[in-house]
């Protein structure tokens, strides 16, 4: 007999009540926050699966089960499950990244019945035919040429991580390479649904307005007979230590340079992940930051420029985004971003500056967690991909925490050319002598 | 309390969810009012005023504001321009005495005017680069000439022009014009009481001057025209960014609950037509949809989708086919219950944040519309008969008169699209506007 509960975790998730994580016969994790403010519910399925988990000729698989999953199922017809959830006015949508996938769906409180036998039945009884996956396969190509092909964002993103890595699996693009897409055989798609689709690679996440007993009821009755599956532990891929800068240009129709510019940073559950979340908005996350400053306004050479710093589980990228200004190219802004780490090297921020980074962490923390969808992607992230909910209020902590000495510390360790990998899109011919015909229509 | 029209109109909504405080400043306007010819005037002047206020220049402004942990950000719509301010609840006083300076007091400092309009054109750049973002510039411009809102709030060449020669007094007077009293709408959410909210908002407005609301822009009589194409060619697509539609209802128009029915079952949702025969059916796009833009006056009805360049002109064939049936049918009796049941059900999520219900009400505010207008929907869809929807297509919808842009390459799509019969089909280069 699986369905019987245990109770594995409580903690305090800083917005009202407590969330619980409890555990399944058959593995499968449940964490539950009530927040009785609208009578609604996010249903949210986390799998502890993404591109990371994929082979090299098979990228985009895990990608591709996010529009898989919404088919034909064994007690659904094509199109059943998206129809009963916008009946009930709800909205179902799913995101696939490196580390996992999940699938959310918004509902109705009184619907959630309904919302946790439909994702029952999509984890059990998938129905993998060819017609409905070689129709899926044309939407993933057409998505890839809007978010790729056609994005220069898009391309930039992904030629960084796969330059940047030469063995991690983060070297791949989550929506997969084109000839992959189109290559994934049927034998190799059903294969990973049965290996990764299963009850004890799962974490269902429910924050809204519901009963916590008739919740553990309702998933109990619809997963408990599920048996778990052997999902395998996949080696840990340690990618090697990068010594030399690595840069790629390559020739775009755009009007100005576009370059993404990724460090080496270590993976989020480290605590020199926080440091750099601080030296991210120090740098250009906020509109009196160092580069956004000097490149943007002192200077303009730039007519953005943005910090992002991946929160996957593996060691990853700080990533600075920038969009040269009309007469500016990308080496000036490359010395420019050199300059400033060099200052942040050798003289630690002041104290008032810090502050003023960790202000507005703690806005962005709060903001993060406004709705139930937002609670709810927060908690689930953290337990799939850190292995944890409680890494939440861990993070947040050590945010608070992060030093002036901190920040040139890490800087010195991490932000060095030599961590470093540079793409940069450049404007093609065309674009270049449409700039000089620059006119106006109207 | 006596609320006259030189009032501000206040709304509140409190939560103590997070320790978090949102508020928005909308001034009646927006890029609708930008004078002709000079197209781009309230961005260019919002932007400058909050570039600099009272005692602060932009550098000290910005230091402070980040130091409080808050932000302050310029928001341009057709009919507003907004400051959509964001604290925590205890620096909330200082974020909103900023807030004030940028309305009472910028600096209009030359330096950041000359600025500003060197950075404009850059932003055009960066439209330019985003084939959806241009697709959308061009369908405005396109989709019925003369109408306040084929006004670009970004600005052209020509127009960018004019700003630089007397944009700097044309703000300042812009300023002093619209950013009265009486023609701010005023949100505060989150964690503030309702007494305090209003105290803060009476001194947000203390140093401005007493007046009225700005009268509304009006739309002049528009001539139909038969319907046309645009390809606006750029190098090396793989796709097509398609952008069907014409002028159709305003926001509040009697019509608006059926046509909120009607959007919904072409291609408000994933079960819709649009999604079902594009993507579902055939696989040509990643998505498909459309929307009838919420605004104050008659704005766009418009269809979107994005296919791959190979089907492009059976796209657009296809599209105008949908369209051309539905426009004369209506949606089935099934597809009018599903969508109702789909609309109702989903305001709840709409309003589950009191950011959500301030956001809502200082639009409707803005619109003109009775204070609970949007959330009161439901109850007027639940009334209404699938004939009353299938008239209100009737009405409102005109694919005849139908624009269409295609951003893509001309070289492998012209063709096909010319085949679609959209109407007369004209090249134009990506950067010509």
């Amino acid at each position: 007999m699986t369905s019987s509960w245990t109770l594995e975790a409580e903690a305090s998730t800083g917005f009202g009540a407590s969330a619980r994580r409890w555990r399944l016969g058959n593995g499968l994790g449940l964490i539950a926050a009530i927040d009785r403010r609208a009578p609604i519910v996010a249903l949210q399925t986390w799998f502890r699966v993404g591109s990371r988990h994929e082979r090299p000729g098979a990228t985009g698989m895990a990608h591709l089960f996010e529009h898989l999953m919404f088919g034909q199922t064994e007690g659904l017809p094509p199109g059943e499950l998206d129809r009963l959830i916008e009946r009930t006015g709800g909205e179902t949508n799913a995101a696939t990244w490196v580390d996992w996938t999940y699938y959310k769906m918004s509902l109705p409180a009184r619907d959630l019945p309904l919302g946790v036998r439909l994702e029952a039945e999509r984890m059990q009884h998938l129905v993998l035919e060819p017609v409905p996956v070689e129709a899926e396969r044309d939407v993933v190509t057409n998505e890839r040429r809007e978010r790729v092909e056609d994005d220069v964002d898009g391309w930039l993103d992904e030629q960084l991580m796969a330059h940047a890595f030469t063995q991690h699996p983060y070297r791949w693009p989550t929506i997969g390479w084109m000839e992959d897409i189109r290559a994934l055989a049927l034998p190799e798609i059903r294969a990973f649904y049965r290996t990764w689709y299963a009850p004890n690679n799962a974490t269902i996440v429910c924050v809204g307005d519901f009963d916590d007993g008739e919740l553990l009821a309702l998933i109990a009755r619809h997963y408990g007979s599920i048996p778990p599956a052997a999902v395998p532990s996949m080696p840990g891929v340690v990618e090697p230590e990068q010594t030399r800068e690595r840069v790629v240009r390559a020739p775009k129709p755009i009007a100005t340079d576009r370059l993404l510019v990724g460090y080496k940073a270590p993976g989020q559950d480290d605590p020199d992940w926080a440091v750099l979340e601080i030296v991210a908005t120090l740098l250009a996350g906020c509109p009196s930051a160092r580069l956004h400053r000097k490149l943007v306004i002192e200077r303009e050479a730039a007519s953005s420029v943005d910090a992002q710093l991946t929160p996957f589980r593996d060691p990853s990228l700080l990533r600075l985004a920038v969009t040269t200004a009309r007469g500016h190219r990308a080496d000036e802004v490359i010395a420019e971003i050199d300059r400033e780490l060099a200052a942040l090297r050798e003289h630690p921020p002041a104290a008032a500056e810090v502050e003023k980074a960790k202000a507005l962490a703690e806005t962005d923390f709060w903001s993060a967690l406004v709705d139930v969808d937002g609670k709810a992607e927060a908690l689930g992230h953290y337990e799939t991909a850190l292995g944890d909910f409680r890494r939440l209020g861990v993070i947040a902590e050590r945010l608070t925490a992060v030093t002036a000495d901190d920040v040139a510390r890490v800087v010195r360790s991490h932000l060095v050319p030599a961590r470093r990998t540079i793409v940069i899109a450049e404007p093609d011919e065309a674009a270049e002598e449409a700039d000089e015909d620059d006119g106006d229509a109207e | 309390m006596t609320v006259t029209p030189n009032d501000p109109l206040v709304i509140v909504e409190p939560s103590t969810d997070t320790p978090l405080v949102w508020f928005d400043v909308a001034i009646r306007g927006g890029a609708a009012a930008d004078p002709l010819g000079a197209e781009g005037l309230h961005r260019h002047a919002a932007l400058l005023a909050r570039r600099g206020a009272g005692s602060r220049d932009r550098a000290q402004l910005d230091e402070t504001l980040d130091g409080l942990g808050a932000s302050i950000d310029v928001a341009l719509s057709r009919d507003s321009v907004t400051l959509s301010g964001l604290a925590l609840s205890r620096h909330l006083p200082a974020a909103l005495e900023l807030a004030a300076d940028v309305l009472a007091a910028p600096r209009w400092d030359e330096g950041e005017h000359a600025r500003l309009l060197r950075e404009t054109p850059q932003i055009l750049d960066e439209v330019r680069d985003d084939d959806g973002a241009l697709a959308t510039r061009w369908f405005d411009w396109l989709c019925c000439p003369g109408h306040p809102y084929g006004r670009t709030s970004l600005g052209t060449a020509k127009s960018l022009a004019r700003i630089a020669e007397d944009g700097r007094d044309a703000a300042i007077e812009l300023w002093r014009r619209e950013v009265v009293t009486g023609n701010l709408v005023i949100g505060l959410a989150g964690d503030v009481d309702e007494a305090r909210a209003h105290e803060l908002a009476a001194r947000l407005v203390a140093r401005l001057p007493r007046g009225a609301r700005l009268e509304e822009p009006t739309v002049p009589a528009l001539r139909t025209r038969p319907a046309r194409a645009v390809l606006v060619d750029k190098p090396d697509r793989t796709q097509a960014q398609l952008r069907i539609g014409h002028v159709s209802a305003r926001y509040g128009d009697p019509d608006t609950p059926a046509l909120a029915i009607a959007e919904a079952a072409l291609g408000g949702m994933f079960s819709s037509r649009l999604m079902q025969e594009i993507r579902v059916k055939r696989g040509w796009s990643y998505g498909a949809g459309c929307a009838l833009r919420r605004s104050r006056l008659p704005h766009w009805f418009e269809i979107w989708t994005a296919a791959a360049i190979d089907v492009a002109g059976p796209a657009v064939a296809l599209v105008r086919e949908l369209y051309t049936d539905y426009a004369a049918r209506g949606p089935s009796d099934d597809e009018v219950d599903f969508a109702r049941s789909y609309l109702v059900g989903a305001m709840p999520f709409h309003v589950a944040t009191a950011r959500q219900r301030m956001q809502l009400a200082v639009r409707d505010a803005v619109f003109d519309l009775p204070a609970g207008y949007t959330a009161r929907l439901p109850e007027a869809l639940a009334g209404l008969a699938a004939s009353d929807v299938r008239a209100a297509c009737a009405r409102h919808m005109h694919p005849a008169h139908s624009v269409t842009v295609a951003v893509t390459t001309a070289d492998h799509a012209r063709a096909a699209l010319e085949a679609a019969h959209a109407g007369a089909l004209e090249v134009v280069a990506h950067d010509a506007y």
